[in-house]
């Protein structure tokens, strides 16, 4: 009704087929919009960008690195962002970061990426109960068994009558990947598990439930969580460079073939002696040459 | 028609609005209103695309999932692990049902009778303090749900249960709190939509407040009420991050309701960073079924509206 009002009084069928052909003509221009828009996708990180993706356990590093990097040479930046080891390996490859940040090694069927691997760090996983819990050492073996459910209640292992909260990582945690290569072997993991996302998270829920149980990079561990004793050897720094400490990895950065350019120099910078021995070491792992000796 | 759908005519040049002939407006108005109409129709259109390409894109991504894994291995596997090729997603779709019929089982009472009190009982001014606090619960942000749940809800849960915290419970709780400003803004527009005639008759029966609250009027707006408990279900389960804080997702059919669980929703977040090949596709998979489920909420609300009118229509 409102339509035939707004109308001109001269409306004729001519100007019926002018409005019906205008109509069409919007509606094509929004199709052609939302087309160009389509293709015009960013065409990847300007030239003085590194991203850099992947392994939350090298956050640490990878983001104050990252931060004296742009101190130094305040004109590139670098990017940084966690969401574990399997994305950051699928995002190098991919090509949508510079560099991926992994906390364990690549899988068989990733060797056909054509990654290059620069070991970075080392890093012990411990395990790490709450601190009202007495349990103050694990055999490989009881952990084995605890991880994969056959170890219900503390009271198995020598602890008090309280069912184990199992806490696990997310199937795209490096921590998770590497845990299960050294500790479980083909022992599977209890799915019954709370599976969470971030090493932080499970810091903080061991924190705060008494039965729970939970492994993280020994560079988060902290006073809230007390890490136990594996056969017999406290996580430290001394015992991951002496290679008693069972649990312990090495942290890494892939770049497809050898980094070049802008990656070339933030890896350089990495592995540097000053990053080495500050950053590294203050996140709580060690530098890749300290290697196990003795 | 009402006074605003008339066309606005320029102060300079005033036409006659005399009623039953046709109006003459200038050429420039004319473009005007033509420019206007047709950027609205060009809304519509943006928005229906969209959906569509959703759709489309869902449907061509998560096809293979039924192919290549099988429909009944996919639906009815109890085995979800990217690690060992097993996509069997029967412990989500279970976790989303358990989880969705809780949250309804405890918030549906509690939003109702947030309807029953805002539109029958409330005084004027505490309906001006409810309403816009109903309200604003809807405008949260789900995270700041799945914050405070992870946080301080959960311990709770941990404290009674002896547990981690993490399960059905927490969600429930969460979720039930999450849905009810849907279902308590929608049932008060039901309760408000009887006629005043029918309240009127039942107190001039001697009918008490909740006689007539019980036996009247939700009865009367039970379709209405119905309405906006199924699309609480769609927002229960569609909910995604409160949910993914405070389940634990943990992919398998729960012990207890203490016990971690996953949801579709939360076990899509979860893998989607690093899902490569058939992982992928089966995450599609699972999103064209809870596409499906809404789509069916949808479509059973749009069923039971058409319903009431031809109920209201042959009475």
């Amino acid at each position: 009704m409102s339509e035939r009002l707004t109308r001109p009084t001269s409306t004729r069928p001519a100007e019926d087929r002018r409005s019906a052909r205008l109509r069409l003509a919007a509606i094509l221009l929004i199709v052609v919009a939302l087309v160009l828009l389509a293709g015009c996708t960013n065409e990847g990180g300007s030239a003085s960008e590194i991203v850099v993706t992947g392994s939350t356990t090298i956050l640490p590093i990878a983001e104050i690195a990252g931060e004296r990097f742009h101190e130094q040479f305040p004109e590139y930046q670098v990017l940084v962002s966690g969401l574990g080891s399997s994305a950051g390996i699928e995002s190098v490859a991919k090509g949508s970061s510079d560099i991926g940040t992994s906390s364990r090694d690549l899988k068989p069927e990733e060797d056909a990426l054509n990654l290059r691997d620069t070991p970075i760090a080392l890093d012990a996983i411990a395990v790490i109960v709450n601190p009202g819990n007495p349990v103050d050492g694990l055999t490989l073996k009881e952990v084995r068994a605890i991880f994969s459910g056959e170890i219900t209640n503390w009271s198995q292992v020598g602890g008090e009558d309280r069912p184990i909260g199992l806490v696990n990582r997310d199937e795209a945690s490096g921590t998770r990947e590497a845990f299960s290569k050294i500790v479980m072997g083909d022992t599977r993991y209890d799915m019954g598990a709370a599976v969470l996302p971030g090493t932080g998270q499970v810091r903080s829920v061991v924190a705060e439930a008494p039965g729970a149980i939970g492994y993280i990079s020994l560079g988060f561990v902290n006073d809230e969580v007390t890490p136990v004793a594996i056969d017999g050897v406290e996580p430290s720094v001394e015992t991951v460079a002496s290679g008693t400490y069972p649990v312990q990895r090495t942290l890494h950065f892939f770049t497809v073939g050898e980094p070049e350019g802008l990656a070339a120099r933030f890896v350089a910078w990495v592995l540097s002696d000053e990053i080495q021995q500050t950053v590294v070491r203050d996140a709580g792992f060690l530098p890749i040459d300290a290697g196990s000796g003795s | 028609m009402s006074d605003r759908n008339q066309p606005v005519v320029p102060a300079e040049e005033p036409g006659p609005r005399a009623s039953g002939t046709l109006q003459r407006v200038s050429r420039r108005t004319y473009a005007k209103e033509f420019a206007l109409k047709n950027l609205f129709l060009v809304c519509a259109f943006v928005a229906v695309m969209g959906v569509l390409l959703i759709f489309a894109f869902v449907g061509w991504r998560g096809w293979p999932a039924f192919t290549e894994i099988g429909i009944w291995h996919f639906l009815s596997g109890r085995e979800w692990s990217a690690s060992n090729e097993e996509f069997g997603i029967f412990p989500l779709i279970y976790g989303s049902v358990v989880v969705m019929l809780g949250a309804l089982v405890l918030g549906t009472p509690l939003a109702v009778g947030t309807a029953i009190f805002l539109s029958e009982i409330a005084s004027p001014r505490a309906r001006a303090i409810v309403r816009p606090a109903v309200e604003l619960l809807a405008g949260i942000p789900s995270v700041i749900f799945g914050f405070f749940g992870l946080l301080i809800l959960r311990p709770i849960v941990a404290q009674l249960s002896g547990g981690l915290g993490f399960g059905a419970v927490t969600g429930w709780i969460i979720l039930a709190i999450m849905i009810v400003p849907t279902i308590a803004t929608l049932s008060e527009d039901a309760l408000r939509s009887i006629p005043g005639g029918i309240r009127e008759a039942s107190y001039a029966m001697g009918a008490t407040t909740w006689q007539t609250v019980y036996k009247v009027l939700v009865p009367a707006a039970k379709i209405g009420i119905l309405d906006a408990v199924i699309l609480g279900m769609g927002r229960a389960i569609g909910e995604t991050m409160a949910v993914l804080m405070v389940v634990g997702n943990a992919p398998v059919i729960p012990e207890s309701v203490t016990a971690p669980m996953a949801t579709l929703t939360t076990q899509i977040v979860m893998d989607m960073p690093y899902a490569a090949g058939l992982h992928r596709t089966a995450l599609f998979g699972m999103a064209i079924i809870l596409f499906g489920v809404s789509m069916g909420l949808v479509a059973v609300v749009r069923l039971m509206s058409r319903w009431q009118t031809a109920i209201k229509g042959s009475a």
